[in-house]
């Protein structure tokens, strides 16, 4: 007894195997037949796939014993019963079908979390086309499925959550719009192919005493150049910098991209240096979101140093965004 | 507000109430009863009008045992879990369980699958038109519960579902009369409706004084003909059934043990035409025009005594084309086997009649002129023609003419067939019905159960079996009229009362002719109906291919219609100006390296870009960075970003 359950379910498993591997197979042709879209992404025919539901199939197999019976017995009235649902069945393929083809996905926004806790992918739809959509599905892989209505005109936004494990980057391969309006007979779906990712900061944690303030030293600053600002030197390229700042000269002489900085005098700031404590790294890590999201909270110019990267003492959410990013990402890749 | 949960449920046990009511009259009253209470019970308990069950320990083993007891009730019932009528039993009960222990939108939608097996159960147990707009209605109704089941949502409401099934159907009914007419039918079938459901009505092969009374109060169609042509007279529309030769002094039987030979006598006069729809009786045998010619069709045999006996009981609508000819004459004399098997009679019974025989035969000078002296007697008796004779003794012949001396046809067909064998005069019985009610909307005659009749036949020879009603002696109006009119009102049953006032009656008239419409074009349009529609429409020799190709091109033509019909424009999206700007990057970038990869980001992109050309390392990273961020940044995109973006395209020399 308890051995056939054990079979069982050790059969269970395998069809689950075999289904998810399948399942990884059709989305990874997906991707190489689609490629990487470009937003907004319209979503014509040849990118929706449908197919019967469960309900569908179960369904079809009813229609198929009608069919018998009805052609078995001479009996024309369940066999017209059978042709009018069977006709039903094919048009509610087609609306189904058509619920999804047409629509627009517009935008696509993330929003990064500290690990534990739920990033978002917010995806704006639109209807796209006349009338509105029912019962429209979004999800990805580990999301949960949310469903929104598009009116005719404007756009609805839905939101996914994904629940952050691992601190670093978190890659989101692919975004499935799928519907099964109007009967749920069959489930029509499409994937967004988009080079998107959250971040899982690491989770402000630990009790040390954040080291003391300091005057301006040597230390790089603002990068922009105001009437008052002194040159601070240079550090390393990185996202978001105009090629303006690139110190040419210094890159001509083969010393990599860097960028010059600039600082205002006499601004009390804080480091906080990933050399300077002690434990593993994950904790030390958490000890210096802890110490980034505290000095943010009370307003202070911080600055940080991660073995390699350095990014110059500053405030503001920008700032203090970069600073867990680079926290997210460290060991990882260079933000 | 009513839940989405509570939406689904009552969709579901609205539509599972809708089956039962179809199946209501072909299931035992006591599983209607149940599955009725249980539907209403979860309408009644969704809508919050009846608290909730409460979830408790060993709800489920009581469940279990239920389903099993019921299970076991249908059983004793059937004595078969085999077969439509248990099988519809068993249905309602399983959908009944389900409602009560619905839990999730699966169990709704199985629900309402079942309430579809249960339609297809009603569609094989009656046909008839008036069924039609209900089975419609229920199929209707089982769509648009499927869109609640599938989405409970309160933004779509009940009305939304039902107009969108309604459009969905209708675009369907295309399609559905396309099959109907060419989707190939089989010419067999391959197994049997199951039997045991369906109870015997009608003429019995055997006839007790009384019997043909009881068929006097059922209005309900024997069957119904339409002639092609001529339409015999009304005092020659004697449609024969079963054939009785064997009586033991109290009833009359056919003895199917017995037979002999009896050639295919010779046809007089004109042939009519005719097709008869026969209603389902669960006997084997068919009726026709006295005398028929032939069998009609396979499967039927035309016994030595002319009455067409099927292999099979007629337990569906069943139509046939035959045709008879009124008077005939047999080709050859009776032998001997024959006439001692038809002049049988037992000694003991019914002596007085025996000797009234006797005493009549002494004055009659050959046998045609013997049955004419019978007939005088009987009418110088003055029998009075009832269908509420007394009961008679276990001598019914003798009862009936010397005792209560009134009778129903039956009465007096078994003793005039006894006076007959009586003298060695070969007799027997024939039953069937008289006359019919000539439809004139429809043009087709429809025989009635209480068109029973009796007659009898006597051998005489050189003209061979022939018939002599001796009812219309006893009361000569009954040849031309039915039954009723020939007797005083205030004896009509009920029953029968209240369909012949004449408003009812044409109704009843203009109904029954849709109704024969409805028979004869569209439930008996089997594989020879829809050949022979080939035909009208130009195909030389049709055949069964022809049917598949018609029914696929039709079909393909539906489906593009239906395409047509469906098709959404898709909107040409352009790039907005994120996207307009990143394109430009990249055009800019094919002059200096392979193009972007379909798959490849575009972060993967620039780094590659970067390490190729080193020169553009740092614009191409800055533009793919800042368009990422732009792209799956934060909403809303901040306005002086994007413009920012176009300001570093824009300026971007790739040389």
């Amino acid at each position: 007894m308890a051995a056939a359950v054990r079979a069982r379910s050790a059969l269970a498993t395998r069809a689950g195997a075999l289904k998810s591997a399948l399942r990884q197979r059709a989305a990874a042709w997906a991707r190489r037949r689609h490629g990487e879209d470009r937003l907004p992404v319209g979503l014509n025919a040849r990118r929706v796939y449908i197919l019967p539901t469960r309900a569908g199939m179960a369904f079809s197999l009813l229609l198929f014993v009608m069919l018998v019976a009805g052609l078995n017995y001479g009996n024309n009235v369940a066999l017209m019963l059978t042709f009018l649902l069977a006709g039903f069945t094919l048009i509610a393929m087609h609306l189904t079908h058509r619920n999804l083809v047409g629509l627009v996905a517009r935008g696509v926004a993330t929003v990064d979390a500290f690990v534990g806790e739920h990033a978002m992918v917010l995806v704006t739809l639109e209807s796209g086309g006349k009338g509105r959509r029912f019962a429209i599905e979004c999800e990805m892989e580990d999301s949960t499925r949310v469903g929104v209505t598009l009116p005719e005109s404007g756009t609805s936004r839905a939101d996914l959550s994904v629940e952050l494990e691992r601190r670093g980057r978190r890659r989101i391969r692919r975004i499935k719009l799928s519907t099964a309006f109007p009967f749920g007979l069959f489930r029509a779906w499409s994937y967004l192919h988009l080079d998107l990712s959250v971040l899982a900061w690491p989770v402000p944690r630990g009790r040390r005493e954040p080291p003391p303030e300091a005057s301006s030293g040597g230390d790089a600053s603002s990068l922009h150049r105001a009437g008052d600002e002194e040159w601070a030197g240079l550090r390393e390229f990185r996202s978001g910098d105009s090629p303006r700042q690139v110190a040419w000269g210094a890159y001509a002489r083969g010393r990599g991209l860097l960028v010059k900085t600039y600082q205002s005098p006499a601004a009390q700031h804080r480091v906080f240096d990933l050399a300077s404590l002690p434990g593993n790294l994950e904790e030390r890590l958490e000890q210096l979101a802890a110490w980034v999201v505290a000095a943010h909270a009370r307003g202070e110019r911080y600055g940080l140093t991660l073995g390699g990267v350095d990014i110059a003492p500053d405030n503001g959410s920008e700032h203090r965004r970069h600073c867990l990013d680079a926290l997210a990402l460290h060991g990882e890749e260079r933000p | 507000m009513i839940g989405a949960q509570a939406r689904s449920q009552i969709a579901a046990a609205g539509v599972f109430l809708g089956a039962v009511v179809l199946v209501a009259v072909y299931a035992p009253p006591w599983t209607v009863v149940i599955a009725a209470a249980c539907a209403l019970w979860r309408i009644a308990v969704a809508s919050g009008r009846l608290p909730a069950p409460r979830p408790r320990r060993g709800l489920r083993f009581v469940f279990g045992a239920v389903t099993a007891l019921l299970v076991v009730a249908v059983l004793l019932s059937f004595r078969t879990l085999n077969g439509l009528a248990a099988g519809t039993a068993l249905l309602v009960l399983m959908g009944a369980l389900k409602l009560l222990e619905s839990r999730g939108r699966r169990d709704d939608g199985i629900v309402i699958g079942v309430s579809l097996f249960l339609l297809l159960a009603a569609a094989l147990a009656g046909q008839s038109l008036a069924r039609l707009p209900l089975y419609l209605l229920l199929i209707w109704g089982a769509c648009a519960a499927m869109m609640v089941v599938a989405h409970p949502g309160v933004e779509l409401p009940a009305r939304a579902a039902l107009r969108l099934s309604a459009r969905t159907l209708a675009m369907a009914a295309p399609l559905a009369v396309a099959c109907f007419l060419f989707f190939p039918r089989l010419g067999t079938q391959f197994w049997g409706l199951p039997g045991g459901g369906g109870a015997q009505t009608g003429l019995s092969d055997e006839m007790s004084p009384g019997a043909i009374d009881k068929l006097v109060a059922d209005y309900e169609p024997a069957f119904r003909v339409r002639f092609e042509g001529a339409v015999p007279p009304p005092e020659e529309r004697y449609w024969r059934g079963p054939v009785l030769n064997s009586f033991d002094g109290y009833t009359w039987r056919r003895d199917r043990r017995v037979f002999y030979r009896y050639d295919q006598p010779e046809l007089l006069g004109d042939a009519f035409r005719y097709r008869i729809t026969m209603e389902p009786t669960n006997r084997r045998w068919l009726f026709a025009l006295d005398m028929v010619d032939a069998s009609p069709m396979l499967g039927v045999a035309l016994s030595y005594d002319r009455q067409l006996t099927r292999m099979e009981p007629v337990n569906q609508v069943l139509t046939y084309d035959a045709s008879s000819h009124l008077r005939t004459r047999a080709a050859r004399p009776l032998s001997r086997a024959a006439r001692a098997m038809e002049t049988a009679l037992p000694e003991g019974p019914n002596p007085r009649a025996r000797a009234l025989a006797r005493q009549l035969r002494a004055t009659a000078t050959d046998d045609a002129d013997f049955s004419r002296v019978v007939l005088d007697w009987f009418v110088s008796q003055k029998f009075e023609y009832t269908f509420e004779p007394e009961p008679t003794s276990i001598d019914s012949v003798d009862s009936v003419l010397f005792d209560t001396r009134r009778g129903f046809c039956g009465h007096f067909a078994s003793a005039y067939a006894t006076l007959m064998r009586a003298s060695g005069i070969p007799a027997r019985v024939v039953t069937g019905y008289l006359g019919g009610e000539w439809n004139p909307f429809g043009h087709f005659l429809i025989v009635r159960q209480s068109d029973a009749h009796a007659w009898t036949e006597i051998w005489l020879d050189g003209r061979g079996w022939t018939r002599v009603d001796p009812t219309a002696v006893v009361e000569p109006g009954r040849l031309r009229l039915g039954a009723y009119s020939v007797m005083s009102s205030d004896s009509e049953p009920l029953s029968v009362a209240v369909w012949r006032t004449p408003f009812i009656m044409a109704l009843s008239q203009y109904w029954e002719g849709a109704n024969q419409w409805w028979r004869e074009n569209v439930l008996d349009f089997n594989l020879r109906a829809q050949l022979g529609f080939l035909r009208t429409l130009g195909f030389g020799s049709p055949q069964w291919s022809h049917l598949g190709w018609a029914f696929s091109g039709l079909l393909l033509l539906w489906l593009l219609w239906v395409t047509l019909t469906l098709r959404r424009s898709v909107p040409r999206v352009k790039p907005d100006r994120i996207a307009r700007a990143w394109l430009r990057a990249t055009r800019k970038l094919e002059r200096v390296a392979p193009a972007r990869e379909p798959a490849e980001g575009a972060l993967s992109y620039a780094q590659r870009i970067a390490a190729q050309h080193p020169a553009l390392a740092v614009s191409v990273l800055s533009i793919a960075h800042r368009y990422t961020r732009l792209r799956f940044g934060r909403e809303p995109p901040e306005q002086d970003e994007i413009v920012a973006l176009e300001r570093e395209v824009g300026t971007f020399l790739v040389s």
